[in-house]
C-alpha cells in the first residue's frame, strides 16, 4: 500500500443517503437554523418535476422556501450569481438548496460566499484561500451521479465578459449537507447517465493513481469505481433500478470526496482543456479520455493501474490475470465499457473525439483545434498532480490518439 | 500548592543553520527569477502571461525567510527582495514550516512532490501559482546540474524539449545576472 511521508485529507460533509432521503431536509434545516432556503435549480431539473418531488418532501414541514431560480445555465456564469445573491437578499433567505448538477451546484457555492460575506463582486473572492469564514447554511442534492461537487471545495464559475473561468477554493465552500436520493437521477436520460458515471469514475481512478493519493482517498476511490462498474450498465438498460441508482449517487459522492482531497492529473487537465475550447460536456472528456491517461503514465504508475483491477472486474478476474498483465487488463476493461456504454445508449456515448456531436448533429472537435486544447491545457493546474510530466507536444500525441480513438502508442512517450 | 512558577513560559526554538540555508536560496530563486525573465524564452512566455500587478509573497511559514517577485510599472520582472511590508501582493504561497522548506531546497522532495503532499499553501489565483511552479522547475533545470535537478523536477527536459544551445546560453546568462545583478 502506498502511505506518503505526509498528507492531508478533510471531508465534513454530512452525507445523506437513501430512498427517501428528500424527507430528511425540513429537519436537516432545522439542524442548521434555517427556515426560508432559496432553491437553486436549471431548466432541466424543474422540467423533470424533480423540484415538485422536493417541494413533496418538504411538505408538512414549518419550511417556508423563499425563492426558486431555476434559469441556471449549463456552464456556472458570474452573472447568474450576482442575480441570485440579489434575490437571496431581496427575499431575505436564510440558506441555499442547491438541486442540479455540476453547474447548479457550483452556482450555489459562488451565491453562498456573496450573500454570506457581503459585496456585489465575486471576482474579490476568486483563488484559494480568499473564503476564510463559515458561509450560510447549504443543502446539496445531486442530480446527476457524476461531478461529486456535493462534496468538493471547489467551485468553477465563468465570467464570459473577461472571458475566464474563475476557481474558487475553500473548505468553506464544502457544502454543510449532502442529499443522495436515487429519484433525483431517475429522469436522467441513458448516454448522461452513462458519461456523468464515467465523470465520477475519472475521478476516482486518477485519485488513486496520481501524486497526492493518500490511504483515506483510496478507500472511497476504490468502492466508487466498484460500484459505478457493478451497476452503470444494468441502470442504463433498466433505468427504473433504483439500487444501482444509489449505488452511483454514493460512487459519485465517494469519487467527490477522493479528488478532492487527492486531486487528479492529466485527464482532467485535457478535459478541461477541452470543454474550454469546444464546450464538450466534461464527463464526455473524461470516458474517452481515461484510458490514454493510464497507457500515458504506466510506466510510472503501472502497479496502481494493475490494482484497479480487482474493483473495476472482481476478484475472480483479478485473480486469474498474471501480475504483469494487470494494468493492461484494467484499461482493456475501460475501453470494453465504453463499447458497452456506446452500444447501449445507442451509440450517443462517444468512444473517441471524432465521435462527440452537439444537438445539431455537428462534430464538436474538429481536429484542427487539437493544438488549442494541447495549449490550454499545458496551462491546467491538474498536471501538477500527474505522475509523468507533459509538455504541448505530448498533448498533442495523446490527442491525436484520442481523436481517431485507437490505443497510444507508448512507445513514444516520453519517460523522464 | 502548586505555583504559577512551576509552569514557566515556553519558548519555541530556533533553527538557525537551517533558515539561513532556505533564506540564501531564496535569494538565489529571486534573482534567478529576474535575470531568466529577461535571457530566457520559457520564463518570459511564462511571465508575459502573468497578470499586470503580479506580485509574488514566497515564504516559509509562519515567520519566514521571504522571496518577493513581482512585475514593475514596465511590466519588467523585479526581485523585490525579503520584507513583504509595503508591497501590494497578489500571490501568496507559503511553505507550511521550515522542515518542508528544507525538503524542498535540498531537492529531497520535487516541487511537484511537495505540491502533491500539501507543503504548500497558495493564497490567490491558482493558474498563476502554477504558472510560478513551472518558473522554479526551470530555474532547477538552468541552476543545478542535472544530477540534482532530476530530483528536483519531474520529467529532466530532453534535447528535444529544449536545446542544448538554449540550455547552455540561458544558464550562462542566467549566472552571470545572478552575481552582476
Amino acid at each position: 500500500m502506498h502511505l506518503p511521508g505526509y498528507y492531508e485529507f478533510c471531508c465534513r460533509v454530512k452525507t445523506i443517503s437513501g430512498h427517501s432521503a428528500l424527507e430528511k431536509i425540513p429537519g436537516a434545516l432545522e439542524t442548521l437554523g434555517a427556515k426560508k432556503p432559496m432553491i437553486i435549480t436549471d431548466k432541466g431539473v424543474q422540467g423533470a418535476g424533480l423540484i415538485k418531488v422536493l417541494n413533496g418532501a418538504m411538505k408538512g414541514s414549518r419550511v417556508k422556501v423563499g425563492a426558486v431560480y431555476d434559469s441556471v445555465p449549463p456552464d456556472s456564469d458570474i452573472k447568474v450569481v450576482h442575480t441570485l445573491a440579489k434575490l437571496y437578499r431581496d427575499k431575505g433567505c436564510d440558506a441555499l438548496i442547491a438541486v442540479g448538477g455540476g453547474s447548479v451546484l457550483d452556482t450555489a457555492k459562488g451565491t453562498n460566499i456573496l450573500v454570506s460575506l457581503g459585496g456585489d463582486d465575486l471576482m474579490h473572492y476568486a483563488g484559494a484561500g480568499a473564503v476564510k469564514r463559515k458561509l450560510k447554511p447549504m443543502i446539496a442534492v445531486p442530480t446527476t451521479s457524476g461531478t461529486g461537487s456535493e462534496m468538493t471545495l471547489v467551485a468553477v464559475i465563468a465570467d464570459y465578459e473577461r472571458n475566464l473561468k474563475l476557481p474558487f477554493v475553500s473548505y468553506f465552500l464544502l457544502p454543510d449537507i449532502a442529499i443522495l436520493d436515487p429519484r433525483m437521477t431517475k429522469t436522467l436520460p441513458p448516454a448522461i447517465t452513462a458519461f456523468t458515471a464515467m465523470d465520477a469514475m475519472t475521478h476516482a481512478i486518477e485519485a488513486y493513481t496520481c501524486l497526492a493519493k493518500n490511504p483515506l482517498s483510496d478507500s472511497a476511490a476504490l468502492i466508487a469505481i466498484q460500484l459505478i462498474s457493478q451497476n452503470v450498465l444494468n441502470v442504463i438498460k433498466n433505468p427504473g433500478d433504483m439500487e444501482g441508482r444509489l449505488a452511483l449517487a454514493n460512487a459519485s459522492a465517494l469519487g467527490g470526496i477522493a479528488f478532492s482531497n487527492s486531486m487528479v492529473g492529466m485527464v482532467h487537465a485535457i478535459g478541461h482543456a477541452t470543454g474550454g475550447a469546444c464546450h464538450v460536456p466534461h464527463g464526455v472528456c473524461m470516458s474517452i479520455y481515461l484510458p490514454y491517461g493510464l497507457e500515458y503514465n504506466m510506466h510510472r504508475n503501472g502497479h496502481l493501474t494493475a490494482e484497479l483491477l480487482y474493483p473495476l472486474a472482481g476478484a475472480r478476474v483479478y485473480q486469474a490475470t498474471p501480475r504483469r498483465e494487470r494494468a493492461e487488463k484494467a484499461v482493456a476493461i475501460i475501453r470494453r465499457l465504453n463499447q458497452d456504454l456506446h452500444d447501449a445508449t445507442n451509440k450517443r456515448h462517444a468512444r473517441s473525439l471524432k465521435e462527440v456531436f452537439d444537438r445539431d448533429g455537428k462534430q464538436m472537435v474538429t481536429k484542427d483545434k487539437l493544438p488549442l486544447i494541447a495549449e490550454k491545457a499545458t496551462g491546467d493546474a491538474s498536471q501538477f498532480y500527474n505522475p509523468e510530466d507533459l509538455d504541448f507536444k505530448d498533448f498533442m500525441f495523446v490527442l491525436e490518439a484520442a481523436y481517431e480513438g485507437v490505443p497510444l502508442d507508448r512507445r513514444k512517450v516520453k519517460k523522464g | 500548592m502548586i505555583s504559577y512558577n512551576d509552569y514557566p513560559e515556553m519558548k519555541p526554538g530556533k533553527k538557525l543553520v537551517k533558515k539561513i540555508y532556505v533564506w540564501i536560496i531564496m535569494l538565489v530563486f529571486g534573482r534567478a527569477f529576474q535575470a531568466a525573465s529577461r535571457v530566457d524564452k520559457g520564463a518570459k512566455a511564462e511571465f508575459d502571461a502573468m497578470p499586470k500587478d503580479f506580485m509574488l509573497d514566497f515564504y516559509v511559514m509562519p515567520n519566514g525567510p521571504h522571496m518577493i517577485v513581482g512585475k514593475d510599472e514596465k511590466g519588467r520582472i523585479r526581485y523585490y527582495g525579503w520584507n513583504p511590508a509595503g508591497k501590494k501582493i497578489t500571490l501568496y504561497m507559503g511553505i507550511k514550516h521550515l522542515e518542508a522548506g528544507i525538503k524542498m531546497f535540498t531537492f529531497q522532495e520535487s516541487s511537484c512532490t511537495a505540491t502533491a503532499r500539501d507543503r504548500i499553501e497558495v493564497d490567490g489565483d491558482l493558474p498563476v501559482a502554477c504558472g510560478v511552479l513551472r518558473i522554479m522547475d526551470l530555474l532547477e533545470v538552468l541552476l543545478l546540474p542535472k544530477i540534482v535537478a532530476k530530483l528536483g523536477v519531474k520529467r529532466y527536459p530532453k534535447w528535444s524539449q529544449m536545446s542544448p544551445l538554449r540550455k547552455w546560453t540561458s544558464r550562462l546568462l542566467v549566472y552571470v545576472r545572478l552575481t552582476t545583478g
